[in-house]
């Protein structure tokens, strides 16, 4: 793993292009958007109860949040490929760790996890770490299983589960969707220091958390 | 309780991703199929008690259609028109179980998306379609889980409790 400070001449083709996010990252919204319509229009099916329920889950945790947000900055900080590819990777490996959760199988202390996880993806922003594809993939993937498990094993039995599925999965993208659009404010002059500056909060956040999980 | 046309709307949006990697006139011709088998379907008399078959066969041909966005080559004929008939089965009988028919007027429509996701490809942009493909299969993934686990977890404390 290599450090180097983003938004400098080093940059490279990695970098991230603010013309990248054009269509690319409208698709999924509109599409996305689009699709839960039917949920409000057709009545008497409970499904706005489940949608609302499934998109205010990953919200509800401050600590969710921040990793969630946090995969998206990362990923404006590493360009291509993978300014895309985490956000595919997050929310597919967290409905893995999601369906270990709902049948409530053994997992490594899942705060840890989960408190680790901000503090490292804080880390990593704060650090600008140009990790290599497959060690950020990995990262990535690990800790969205600890926050797809902790979903999992808190989901609520009254939710319409195709309303709470797509509620759940896109609010979880809509958020790395977020990271990435505060991400390009590393085009910004002092965008880097501002972007570098909100992942050393993240690192207060995951130290507070993690020191919270560990008892201290 | 089942998301009424929702499921049906998430298969035609994952069919109209996967289509948008295949020839325009054979997209056409798929659509077709599609409209064609959903209503034929819809308007038969499907037991209620297909009910979980019917769903299962909805999400797994909502991962099946969505992952072939991620397929570099263009979809071949064949297999265009095989997945809109497959996307058409499974949209009409969730139909056919839903209370009203009018679902079919709300889910169809969304397969359109194939112009954008084909646009989309031809200007190499692709990736924002493989994003959306990777969130269908999540929430299908999710949903067929969901359907054989007789009961979630519930309102128990939260890890930050």
């Amino acid at each position: 793993m290599t450090r180097r400070i983003a938004g400098t001449s080093q940059e490279g083709p990695s970098a991230p292009r603010p013309g990248l996010f054009s269509a690319a990252t409208a698709l999924p919204i509109v599409f996305g958007a689009a699709a839960v319509t039917p949920a409000y229009a057709h009545s008497g099916t409970g499904l706005a109860d489940g949608f609302e329920s499934g998109f205010s889950h990953p919200l509800t945790g401050v600590d969710h949040l921040l990793a969630m947000v946090s995969v998206g900055i990362w990923g404006a900080f590493l360009g291509r490929p993978l300014v895309y590819a985490l956000p595919v990777i997050f929310p597919l490996i967290m409905v893995g760790g999601a369906i270990l959760g709902m049948f409530s199988l053994p997992m490594p202390p899942v705060e840890l996890g989960i408190a680790a996880s901000v503090l490292i993806l804080g880390l990593c922003i704060c650090l600008a770490i140009q990790a290599p594809v497959w060690i950020a993939c990995a990262i990535v993937a690990i800790f969205a299983v600890f926050h797809g498990y902790a979903h999992g094993v808190e989901l609520p039995s009254a939710a319409d589960p195709v309303g709470y599925s797509v509620g759940f999965v896109l609010a979880t993208g809509l958020l790395h969707v977020l990271g990435i659009g505060i991400g390009l404010l590393n085009a910004l002059p002092t965008g880097v220091l501002v972007t570098r500056s909100l992942g050393g909060a993240v690192v207060v956040a995951g130290a507070w958390y993690l020191a919270g999980a560990l008892g201290l | 309780m089942r998301g009424g046309a929702l499921p049906g709307a998430l298969l035609c949006v994952a069919l109209g991703l996967g289509l948008a990697s295949a020839r325009e006139k054979t997209v056409v011709l798929g659509l077709a199929v599609l409209v064609v088998t959903a209503s034929a379907i819809a308007l038969a008399p499907v037991p209620q008690s297909w009910s979980d078959i019917v769903f299962l066969g909805c999400w797994i041909s909502i991962i099946a259609s969505a992952a072939i966005v991620y397929a570099p080559w263009t979809l071949e004929d064949k297999a265009a028109l095989a997945l809109s008939l497959n996307g058409g089965v499974w949209t009409g009988a969730l139909i056919a179980l839903a209370p009203s028919k009018l679902g079919l007027i709300h889910a169809l429509p969304f397969s359109l998306c194939t112009w954008p996701g084909a646009w989309a490809r031809r200007r190499g942009e692709a990736i924002g379609l493989k994003v959306l493909a990777s969130w269908l299969i999540g929430v299908a993934a999710l949903a067929a889980t969901l359907q054989f686990l007789p009961a979630t977890p519930g309102y128990g404390p939260d890890h930050m409790d």
